[in-house]
């Protein structure tokens, strides 16, 4: 299988003042394309530095991550912007809506984004403003959402607004999409939901994904989980 | 619709429970927009004085005046002033007798004042100085009915007729008709013995008309006779002591000057001209009022800057309170340009804002103080705000109208009109004269010149400030570590 993400012996170290905490001590790990790989571990284990590091919101102090064979630890700060922009969507714990934005502009944001840098996705495509938001409103009427468009992050049950970010992260149509405790503030009904709708979208637009969780009742439904102990990956 | 301004035009016009944050934005504009009215304004004065006096000035006085160094009568003054008035740039010349005389009225026992005494070629000054347009009377000083008219002691004769200043004259309490006696000269009386004693020679002139220029300092101190009387009173048939000329361009005073003495053609032996311009005369007046202008921009633009303290806090405030979705918008894909650019716009719209109704406000203000028009009566502008006050309590309790956004949006216009309104009802052209200062003013309404290339200068200068009191909170904003922003509480 072909192989969308290579973690190279990744260390990730935090200082205060002479003091350093190390948290990722040499992980290696290779993620399959269109795979979904869950990553379990205790509380301040390090996984969601991790996951981090690999959506490049952060850089290791050590190690390599090559997407698709290219290294991007070597990319600059704006490179990497612009990759992330165009190769990965987040969803996070507490689905980090923009409160003055309802919810088709949410959704729209990182393709709006991507217009105002005047340039295409790495494929080359571009939208105009109108296909934008036909996008948007594609992808919330797929998350179930076609009648909550109009809806502010404060009008919307944690559910819908977790299914909103869901629909936030495709937006861009990226190459992988990391979650970061996607079930962690919902309750176990509204869990389910937003799995199925994962592992839907998973194996209908062949997209990989990488989920940072405590559910157990997500690696049950994982076709591979890893466990992150001491700063390193045990299978 | 770039993105930068979407989201900024969102966190500018938030929906959302930050009162706190749009209330201090609103302060801000409202600081910004005083500090520019307020500029606007006080320029607009210091140039209404300005233009105003030297708009006076030179009505009122020659652009360059030519007499002797030591004050000499001097001859042959007509064929002088034909040669003056061909100097290229010179539009006319006229004779003047200028003398100090003092004020003994029939029934005094003292002399109470001295005054100046023009004694002038009606037709000639009228070229140099338009001195008949400010006369209200007669202008007649040999012919006119009223000296036949007046009535005096046994004995005594009239010279002729006297035009005075206004102020002069009401100080003196004479009206048209009414004599006023002069002392023209002191001489010692050869028929004296003991101590020396004067012999005094008085004048009689009738008062024929008033003069009134709006400068205290021509109204209050000068009386105008004709040339020939004036001769006469001092022995000096075919003689004058200055010359009055006007130039094309009064600018040119000063190039200018050389070139009349020479024309005058006097003999360097005895007779050393000397001119003086009218740019020279009031130089220390020029100079005081630019200086007040130059401390009055700087000062103004302190309060402009105080007011860019408060965009720039504002701005801080909101960048605190947007930290999530600072790194919201990172993890999007934003870069730091686009962060830094979302609050710079933010910024400078508050600041435009702030300027624009800072001009709007300043120039309306400046049309209320300049314009003569009957107002309404203010208690009916201050009928309009009880009414604004009465309906917006009814609003808020009684929700009349729906939607909030109709209620907020209708307020605001009615408050805006019924402030606009009672303005205008309000502010009124300031009477100095009513005041009581318009003898040191020199005039009798506050006087409003909008210069436009300051209201554009200003304008320019509130932006710029305002633009780089964002750029602080906004590379701040920039400089947000997705990661950190995320995780801010």
């Amino acid at each position: 299988m072909d192989k969308q993400i290579r973690i190279d012996n990744l260390h990730k170290s935090f200082y205060d003042g002479d003091s350093e905490l190390k948290v990722l001590k040499g992980v290696n790990l290779d993620v399959d394309k269109a795979e979904i790989l869950v990553i379990m571990g205790a509380s301040g284990v390090g996984k969601s530095t991790l996951l981090h590091i690999i959506g490049t919101l952060d850089r290791p102090t050590e190690g390599s991550i090559f997407y698709d064979e290219q290294d991007i630890t070597i990319f600059s700060e704006n490179e990497l912007t612009l990759f992330r922009n165009d190769a990965i969507g987040f969803v996070f714990q507490f689905h980090q809506m923009l409160p003055e934005f309802n919810a088709l502009e949410n959704v729209a944001m990182s393709r709006l984004i991507r217009n105002s840098k005047n340039i295409g996705s790495l494929d080359g495509s571009s939208s105009t403003p109108q296909e934008v938001y036909q996008t948007a409103e594609h992808l919330l009427d797929s998350v179930g959402l076609s009648e909550r468009l109009n809806h502010y992050p404060s009008q919307l049950s944690g559910g819908e607004r977790q299914r909103v970010a869901i629909a936030r992260a495709l937006m861009n149509n990226p190459k992988v999409v990391l979650a970061d405790e996607p079930t962690g503030n919902i309750d176990d009904k509204t869990s389910d939901a937003v799995l199925d709708l994962l592992l839907e979208v998973n194996e209908k637009l062949n997209q990989t994904f990488i989920i940072v969780t405590h559910d157990s009742r997500i690696s049950e439904r994982a076709k591979r989980t890893v466990h992150l102990v001491d700063g390193r990956i045990a299978e | 619709m770039k993105f930068e301004w979407f989201v900024a035009s969102r966190y500018l016009l938030s929906r959302r429970k930050q009162s706190f944050i749009s209330i201090i934005s609103v302060i801000s504009i409202a600081g910004v927009g005083l500090g520019v009215a307020t500029v606007i304004l006080v320029i607009a004065v210091l140039d209404g004085v300005d233009h105003g006096l030297r708009e006076r000035f030179l009505a009122n006085e020659a652009h360059v005046v030519l007499r002797l160094i030591d004050h000499r009568f001097f001859g042959d003054y007509q064929n002088r002033i034909d040669r003056i008035t061909q100097v290229e740039g010179v539009v006319a010349a006229s004779p003047v007798v200028y003398s100090q005389m003092a004020i003994f009225q029939s029934g005094q026992e003292s002399i109470t004042d001295a005054i100046y005494v023009k004694g002038i070629d009606l037709v000639q000054e009228d070229e140099v100085t338009s001195f008949s347009k400010y006369v209200t009377g007669s202008v007649d000083f040999k012919t006119s009915p009223l000296i036949e008219e007046a009535e005096l002691r046994e004995g005594e004769t009239i010279s002729g007729g006297i035009v005075l200043g206004y102020r002069l004259a009401s100080q003196l309490g004479l009206t048209e008709g009414d004599v006023l006696r002069l002392v023209v000269r002191l001489a010692d009386n050869p028929g004296s013995v003991g101590s020396p004693t004067l012999f005094v020679d008085f004048a009689n002139f009738v008062v024929i008309g008033v003069y009134e220029s709006e400068l205290a300092i021509y109204d209050s101190r000068i009386g105008y006779i004709d040339v020939d009387t004036a001769q006469k009173l001092y022995e000096s048939v075919g003689k004058v002591n200055v010359i009055l000329v006007r130039l094309a361009d009064s600018e040119m005073a000063s190039e200018l000057s050389y070139e009349i003495e020479d024309a005058a053609q006097f003999s360097n032996e005895d007779q050393v001209p000397k001119t003086s311009t009218w740019l020279h005369t009031h130089s220390a007046l020029f100079a005081a009022l630019k200086m007040e202008k130059i401390a009055t921009v700087i000062i103004e633009a302190l309060i402009i800057l105080v007011a860019a303290f408060n965009i720039a806090s504002t701005l801080i405030m909101t960048v605190m309170e947007k930290t999530r979705d600072v790194g919201t918008l990172r993890t999007l894909g934003a870069s730091r340009g686009n962060i830094m650019r979302i609050f710079m716009i933010q910024g400078s719209v508050i600041g435009m804002l702030g300027t624009f109704a800072g001009t709007g406000l300043g120039l309306g203000l400046c049309w209320l103080l300049s314009t003569n028009i009957v107002r309404p009566s203010l208690w009916i502008a201050l009928g309009t705000i009880a009414i604004l006050i009465i309906a917006q309590i009814v609003l808020v309790y009684n929700r009349l109208l729906q939607s909030p956004k109709v209620r907020k949006i209708g307020m605001a216009l009615l408050w805006l009109l019924g402030i606009c309104f009672a303005l205008y009802c309000f502010v009124r052209p300031i009477s100095l004269k009513e005041l009581g200062f318009s003898e040191i003013y020199q005039m009798n309404q506050l006087p409003i010149k909008v210069n436009w290339f300051f209201v554009c200068f200003i304008n320019l200068l509130s932006f710029v400030i305002c633009w780089l009191a964002t750029i602080y909170p906004a590379w701040q904003a920039s400089n947000l570590k997705p990661i950190e922003a995320l995780q801010y509480e």
